[in-house]
């Protein structure tokens, strides 16, 4: 099959990008694509995350057992809307429960999400880019999050990692997350238009294989960095 | 790259509890002790990893434990650190560590300090000094000398010099005697440096424009290899 913008298979993700460490005042930051620029004929779809943390928290917004979470998405272009606090809340609501953050009582975790180009699945690129950020920044978390957007189009194809233009002739659009435990389990599901049950699960057990690759991707990225940190002690032994 | 990096992400399982793996522990008939550092916590049977960072293990005691890079600091006992004093109070100053809270700084906790003889710290003063209490739902407190001898130790006041923040990770290289930079660096003059496990490098020497080499140096050589950090150390020399 031919899908709109040149990929041959109903499966086929975009190639994912990522830098880390981009910013230099906040204590982790990430930028995640679905898409890069050296394929120029597909569409990107690119998210800076930074995270600064645990700092010092207000306090009114203090909990004396575990760590404030702030979560703000700020769009391309103009200010926030009623969108973009949707996004907020299924972003946090997807986050918050794998950060320990019971280990940091007191302190504020600040998540900003900017949105930088959007072509198709915001909510997943927003996900994998927190994700990496919080790794950069090294929060402690009970395990590691990865989403994946698959959506049913009119033939009754489950298309991987859509696209903008195939996102606006899908019948339904499902958002999923999952975490790196054996057991898979789902951090976020988030659907949108008319589906049947059999066709939800079909997305879910699609996205969690298209997951694994997204965890992987993740894997190498950090190892790079490591390995690059470390290379200095390494040659001199 | 070598292989032996072993690079582990949150929510990976630790072989350290691993009954199959136990070939290299010497079990002698006790149930083997398994000790984590940093990085490790238990869920349920299982050691889980929390942090994405290198694991280690020590086989004297079965230790185990991940070195992670980060900019933030969450202060832990023993740690040497830079601070910024904020305030001056009745009976102690308030310390900005890079943490959450600022840290407290007993103004007693100096060496020789005694309730007629203590030193005079004006907010904006810079000392080296040793966690002595971190607690996550504390502020942490501060120690100005070797508690074992008295002496300062190097302890105290940092007059002088210039503050460089850089990574956890670095500063945690930069007291490894084996990281070659400070080597490299102390070749072609004598400067004065102490790293503080919270992100920050004092350093002095005997005029600005080595110190601003010396701070550039460093803040240089956190992503480059022995080689790359010997021809960027010449390079900086030669343009003095």
């Amino acid at each position: 099959m031919k899908r709109s913008d040149g990929r041959t298979e109903a499966t086929q993700l975009r190639a994912f990008a990522a830098s880390q460490s981009l910013l230099n005042r906040a204590d982790g930051s990430a930028k995640f694509s679905f898409g890069t620029h050296l394929n120029s004929y597909l569409g990107e779809s690119t998210v800076v995350a930074s995270v600064v943390g645990p700092a010092e928290v207000k306090i009114r917004d203090e909990k004396m057992d575990e760590a404030t979470v702030e979560l703000i998405v700020r769009p391309a272009v103009g200010f926030p809307t009623t969108k973009e606090k949707v996004l907020e809340r299924a972003l946090r609501q997807t986050m918050e429960p794998t950060i320990l953050s019971g280990m940091m009582p007191r302190t504020l975790i600040q998540i900003v999400v900017q949105i930088e180009q959007v072509d198709g699945n915001i909510l997943s690129t927003a996900v994998n880019a927190i994700s990496l950020a919080m790794l950069d920044a090294g929060l402690p978390m009970s395990s590691l999050v990865a989403s994946i957007t698959a959506a049913i189009d009119q033939q009754d194809n489950i298309l991987l990692d859509p696209s903008s233009q195939e996102l606006e002739n899908a019948t339904s659009v499902h958002t999923f997350a999952f975490d790196n435990t054996s057991s898979y389990n789902l951090l976020l599901s988030h659907s949108a238009g008319a589906f049947s049950e059999d066709q939800y699960f079909s997305c879910l057990e699609a996205c969690k294989h298209a997951s694994e690759r997204v965890h992987a991707f993740i894997r190498t990225a950090v190892e790079k960095k490591i390995q690059k940190e470390y290379q200095q002690l390494q040659s001199s032994s | 790259m070598p292989s032996e990096l072993k690079v582990v992400l949150p929510g990976d399982l630790i072989p350290a509890a691993d009954e199959n793996d136990n070939s290299q522990m010497e079990v002698d008939d006790e149930a083997p002790v398994v000790r984590l550092g940093p990085g490790l916590t238990q869920v349920q049977e299982d050691i889980v990893s929390m942090k994405a960072g290198v694991l280690k293990h020590q086989d004297t005691g079965n230790k185990w434990w991940l070195e992670s890079n980060q900019r933030r600091y969450v202060a832990a006992t023993g740690e040497s650190v830079i601070g910024i004093v904020v305030a001056r109070l009745a009976e102690y100053y308030r310390v900005d560590i890079g943490a959450a809270q600022s840290a407290i700084l007993p103004i007693l906790a100096f060496e020789g300090a005694t309730k007629k003889n203590k030193p005079n710290l004006i907010p904006g003063t810079l000392v080296y000094a040793r966690v002595t209490l971190a607690n996550k739902d504390m502020e942490a407190e501060l120690q100005c000398f070797n508690p074992s001898s008295g002496k300062a130790d190097g302890y105290g006041e940092l007059k002088g010099g210039f503050v460089v923040k850089c990574s956890l990770g670095l500063c945690r290289r930069l007291l490894n005697p084996e990281t070659p930079i400070l080597s490299f660096l102390g070749e072609h003059f004598p400067f004065e440096t102490a790293v503080g496990m919270n992100g920050r490098i004092w350093v002095n020497s005997e005029g600005p424009k080595y110190t601003i080499l010396l701070a550039n140096a460093i803040k240089n050589s956190e992503y480059l290899s022995e080689a790359q950090c010997k021809a960027m150390v010449d390079s900086l020399v030669d343009k003095l």
